[in-house]
């Protein structure tokens, strides 16, 4: 157990804060000092200026050191409020009410290590202490942890719990339902805290405002909460910011973003509001109003970790250019790529090209225009990224879609062959169209698996690609019913189930597109937009229950990979004794059990797929064509490991096929196109097919990603320039490779060539 | 004015002569001894990739200095003794004149007092390797060690005349190198090959693989282990490996006459570089077109006349 003396190592990290902190939760007779409770009455009536003298009497008289504490922390001198519950508890180790409390500032501050010690504390004192269960409930619900559920079901089933912390915790559980889609469970708890509430006569207005974020999904902007609220406490902002949250966990950010204003007009101290507005200003690239927001945030609660790294992420911008492409033919939308320096000339061309195919398939596929240009912000450092996401680092995806705005992690953020940023741009291109498309009212299912089959339909390196992991879960019937295949994604039950629930949807597109047709692939995306649920757009676009839909999918799925299934422990077995025989160099017996395998699953192209084992054994066996061979089905099945890739240009290359080599490349490059030699490789394969400018575009790139041979990415340069016909250009670059490498014979023929043809 | 150019002009040919002497150890009765020593693998990957390494090397040494100059100690021959009797065979049968380049390919281990090179039975110390190295009459030293912990011996072995390439910077970067076999993969690649004169220096193979060593840390998202050094003056001067072929001498009146030429314009063009500061960026590129052309058309003239000799 924690001793008092040992929890004031803790407090240091409590630092200076300010005066336009917002306030303290509401507590329901946690705090039982009774001039306290008339500061408070005043505060939450909206009195602001008679609670904050209230506040100062109280601190300013011989009040005991808890209440001090509690107007310390009421006036958002949180130090302060510290140091007073340390004096308190110091003066009354037992006085576990106020240890609470402490707590409860611990909590307030972010600090949920801290907090949760000391109502571990207390629970070990007083086993009972149903605020200490509650408070334990908050920090736990807060950090999505399941322990979370144990202590609110104590509170609720137990008939001695108080009506404070009873109170509490019904308001946490219709949070809860709320989040979880649950809206009739979450108003029963609306209605039972009501009860409470009414034999208290505690302030109304967290119900109130958990009621209004009910009414404003529902659509009723009108909710009789809100007017009930602003007449109790006309500057009570949580009955804004409240319903917020909720449109940001259903991506519908901009309409977040409006309540967050509407909060911080009422309520200007409201940190917690001004933090989420920045955030979420980031996800509609309203960057400089997202800086404000985020940094009156920090001057009020400078403990936040999303604000504090929000901000941080915002000051490295400086390191990050930003590319605007206007549209070429005027038909298309911009596109702006946000993209750290040392990496924005490589990638740019690449993703712009990308970007432009994706909102030329999937406009025309999905009947829809963009309308407002598309940002896309890509990441060397993947906890930038994940702070970009949810401000905070930690989170294991590649990308995010906040609408017509895209952030993913960029090619250098993982090594090579992990990653093919290509296929995850197109990925995410086909969330700002699932999303623009329906008013962001798709199901995450829906949008997921829209984006999955595109990636296997029409992304750069298209083909059905499920890892073994989701072949083994089909195996052990792991797949969710249609209707419930959002919790795959939302409250994952076992490992894995995230990317499992993507290959199912992805499987559910591809199916609904095979069996019943694009268009009603395109039909179900607008039901979603007019505000259906699952089991209703599959029964109207369908014509099917979604019951009779999980049928029919079995069928699909067993008829389409059951063949795999039956053998897939012949395979894993196979995988294991190619790895052994590869090690002890037996080349013909990894031949056959690649082969073996590949018979198995053809299209299996992920980092262990058996071409690769197989063009292995044929190069060690001497046979180069088959080991080729083996490398193009590879490829053209989807393969992107680039290494493998570079290889097989080379062969094709070899053999007189530049063109085919400058094809391969370009696979290679929407998986590593940071790889100085590989540009320099598809420039000289295109210059070779005849096409000097993608040559010099990749030449130049080449050279801006500052090569260890200097002198031959001039020289590079110079041939595609001759080849262009821009001698002078070409000439310039021959003196730079010459100047570095004055013996430069290439380079040399190359001039004197020059000055011939000028000579004549 | 024209006594001032001439002297420059003697003072030129002066230092080309140095220059030729210095990158052709063959052309001036100079010899150069390669000693490599292939040390422990350990584990099986280790072993077969020091083997490999092993090979290239001595295919890169066969470029520059004839078979007899070249020894190669490997598994069971390499061992502490074998090492030491080669360094002392070559007391006697080396002058001051000669270049001895020794690569170190294995393992090494520090334990804060002392280096060690593994090998079968006794390990070579870091002392072994300096007090070989010190009684040895050659001038001009190279020594690489492409071995874990190889900084640790780089105080020890400091010496005017000695370049001395590791993969770490000091004994503590204990993990095993990536560095070596960049460093080998250097001694064939055109791209490492940096003023394109197709041979390999001791600075390019080293600036070749650190590089590489670097964008493989990068690469994988890990902090490096390995931060490789090289100390001495000279590894600009000392060839390790050729790309093309060394063509046989031939006494060729005319062949000499542009090799001259070809020297002097080099020289040249050095000097320009020099001044480039004083100069504005157009009149730099107008001399250095002419000067670029000029050398090109002496290098066509060379290429020529040796197809003549060679059709002869």
């Amino acid at each position: 157990m924690k001793t008092p003396g040992s929890l004031l190592l803790v407090t240091i990290c409590i630092v200076l804060s300010c005066n336009d902190a917002e306030a303290r939760d509401l507590h329901y007779g946690s705090v039982t000092d009774a001039s306290i409770a008339r500061c408070d009455e005043a505060h939450w009536r909206g009195q602001i200026d008679d609670a904050a003298a209230c506040y100062s009497d109280v601190m300013n008289g011989d009040a005991p050191a808890a209440a001090k504490a509690e107007a310390a922390w009421a006036l958002a001198d949180r130090q302060l409020a510290n140091n007073w519950f340390r004096r308190a508890t110091a003066e009354a180790p037992d006085d576990m009410a106020t240890k609470v409390r402490w707590g409860d500032l611990f909590a307030d501050t972010h600090q949920n290590a801290e907090a949760m010690e000391i109502y571990r504390e207390v629970l070990a004192a007083e086993a009972d202490n149903a605020y200490a269960r509650l408070g334990a409930a908050h920090v736990l619900i807060d950090s999505f942890e399941a322990a979370a559920e144990e202590y609110l079901d104590e509170l609720l089933s137990s008939p001695v719990t108080p009506d404070g912390p009873r109170l509490g915790a019904l308001l946490l559980l219709a949070r809860a339902s709320l989040e979880n889609g649950n809206r009739d469970e979450s108003r029963s708890s609306l209605e039972e805290a009501r009860d409470i509430l009414a034999r208290n006569d505690w302030p109304p207005l967290e119900l109130l405002a958990i009621q209004a974020a009910s009414d404003l999904l529902d659509g009723h902007d009108d909710s009789p909460a809100i007017a009930e609220s602003l007449a109790y406490n006309p500057h009570y902002g949580g009955i804004y910011s409240t319903a917020a949250h909720y449109f940001v966990i259903t991506r519908r950010y901009r309409e977040a973003i409006d309540l967050y204003q509407k909060a911080v007009e009422i309520d200007p101290g409201l940190a917690s509001a001004h933090e989420q507005m920045g955030i979420n200003l980031l996800r509609d690239n309203q960057v400089s109003r997202a800086r404000r927001h985020l940094e009156i945030a920090y001057k009020s609660d400078p403990f936040s970790p999303a604000t504090v790294n929000t901000l941080r992420l915002l000051d490295s911008f400086v390191d990050f250019k930003l590319i605007s492409e206007p549209s070429a033919d005027g038909e298309q939308v911009p596109v702006t790529l946000r993209l750290h320096q040392d990496e924005s000339a490589a990638i740019s061309p690449y993703a712009i090209e990308l970007i432009r195919q994706s909102i030329d398939v999937f406009t025309r596929r999905y009947e829809f225009t963009l309308r407002e240009p598309v940002v896309v912000e890509m990441y060397p450092d993947h906890e930038d990224f994940a702070v970009r996401t949810a401000g905070m680092p930690g989170i294991g995806i590649l990308g995010a879609t906040f609408g017509y705005v895209i952030a993913m992690d960029s090619p250098s953020s993982r090594p090579a062959h992990q990653f093919q940023w290509g296929t995850t741009l197109w990925h995410e291109m086909a969330h700002v169209f699932t999303l623009e498309a329906t008013g962001h009212l798709v199901p995450r299912w829906f949008s997921e698996g829209i984006s999955v089959f595109e990636e296997w339909k029409s992304g750069p390196n298209p083909g059905v690609r499920i890892p073994m992991s989701v072949y083994s879960a089909m195996q052990e019937d792991r797949f969710l019913p249609i209707a419930d295949l959002d919790e795959g994604f939302i409250r994952p039950t076992y490992e894995g189930q995230v990317l499992v629930s993507y290959m199912q949807a992805g499987l559910v597109c591809a199916f609904i597109s095979s069996h019943y047709g694009d268009n009603v692939l395109r039909e179900m995306l607008y039901r979603f937009g007019d505000g259906l649920d699952t089991r209703a757009s599959v029964e109207q676009s369908l014509g099917i229950a979604s019951t009779d839909f999980d049928e029919a999918f079995a069928d699909y799925v067993s008829k389409e990979h059951g063949s795999v299934l039956e053998r897939l422990d012949q395979w894993n077995e196979t995988q294991a004794r190619i790895a052994s025989q590869a090690h002890d160099g037996n080349w013909q017996s990894v031949r056959e059990l690649a082969t073996e395998m590949i018979a198995i699953l053809p299209g299996y192209v992920e980092s262990d797929s058996p071409y690769l084992a197989l063009a292995r054994a044929e190069r060690e066996l001497g046979n180069a064509d088959a080991a080729t061979q083996a490398l193009t089905t590879y490829w053209t099945n989807g393969g992107y490991d680039p290494a493998a890739l570079a290889r097989l240009a080379r062969t094709r290359n070899d053999a007189g096929d530049p063109a085919a080599a400058a094809r391969i490349l370009y696979s290679a490059m929407l998986v590593d196109p940071l790889d100085i030699e590989l540009h320099g490789e598809r420039g000289e394969a295109l210059l070779a097919a005849g096409d000097a400018a993608g040559a010099l575009r990749e030449f130049t790139v080449a050279i801006d990603l500052e090569p260890h041979d200097m002198a031959t990415a001039w020289f590079r340069m110079a041939k595609a320039q001759y080849e262009l016909g821009n001698t002078a250009a070409s000439q310039e670059h021959l003196l730079q490779a010459l100047d570095i490498a004055p013996g430069f014979r290439p380079a040399q023929r190359l001039l004197l060539k020059l000055a011939a043809e000028s000579a004549n | 004015m024209a006594a001032a150019t001439s002297l420059e002009h003697d003072l030129k040919l002066v230092l080309i002569a140095l220059l030729v002497i210095a990158l052709s150890p063959q052309a001036s009765h100079a010899e150069l001894n390669v000693l490599i020593v292939e040390g422990l693998g350990g584990e099986p990957q280790y072993a077969e990739r020091f083997d490999n390494d092993v090979t290239a090397i001595e295919q890169a040494a066969v470029s520059v200095t004839s078979a007899e100059h070249i020894k190669v100690l490997r598994r069971d021959d390499a061992t502490r003794d074998a090492i030491l009797a080669h360094f002392e065979s070559l007391k006697s049968a080396s002058t001051e004149s000669d270049q001895f380049v020794v690569y170190l390919i294995g393992h090494g281990s520090f334990d804060e007092y002392q280096y060690k090179f593994n090998l079968p039975g006794p390990d070579l110390t870091g002392e072994d390797i300096a007090s070989a190295l010190n009684t040895l009459p050659a001038a001009s030293q190279v020594l690489i060690n492409t071995s874990s912990s190889s900084g640790a011996i780089l105080e020890l072995l400091e010496n005017e005349n000695r370049t001395v390439v590791s993969a770490t910077r000091s004994g503590v970067e204990r993990h095993a190198t990536h560095f070596g076999r960049y460093f080998v993969e250097a001694l064939s690649e055109p791209g490492a090959d940096l003023d394109k004169n197709r041979l390999i220096s001791v600075q390019e193979a080293f600036d070749f693989a650190e590089r590489q060593v670097g964008d493989y840390f990068e690469g994988n998202g890990q902090l490096a282990t390995e931060h490789a050094r090289l100390e001495g003056d000279r590894a600009t001067r000392m060839t390790l490996a050729r790309l093309d072929t060394a063509r046989p001498e031939v006494s060729d009146r005319i062949l000499e006459e542009l090799n001259g030429r070809r020297v002097l314009l080099n020289a040249d063009i050095e000097a320009l570089r020099n001044t480039r500061p004083d100069m504005s960026d157009e009149e730099y590129r107008r001399q250095l077109l002419e000067k670029m052309l000029e050398l090109a058309q002496v290098e066509d003239s060379i290429e020529s006349r040796q197809a003549e000799l060679d059709a002869q």
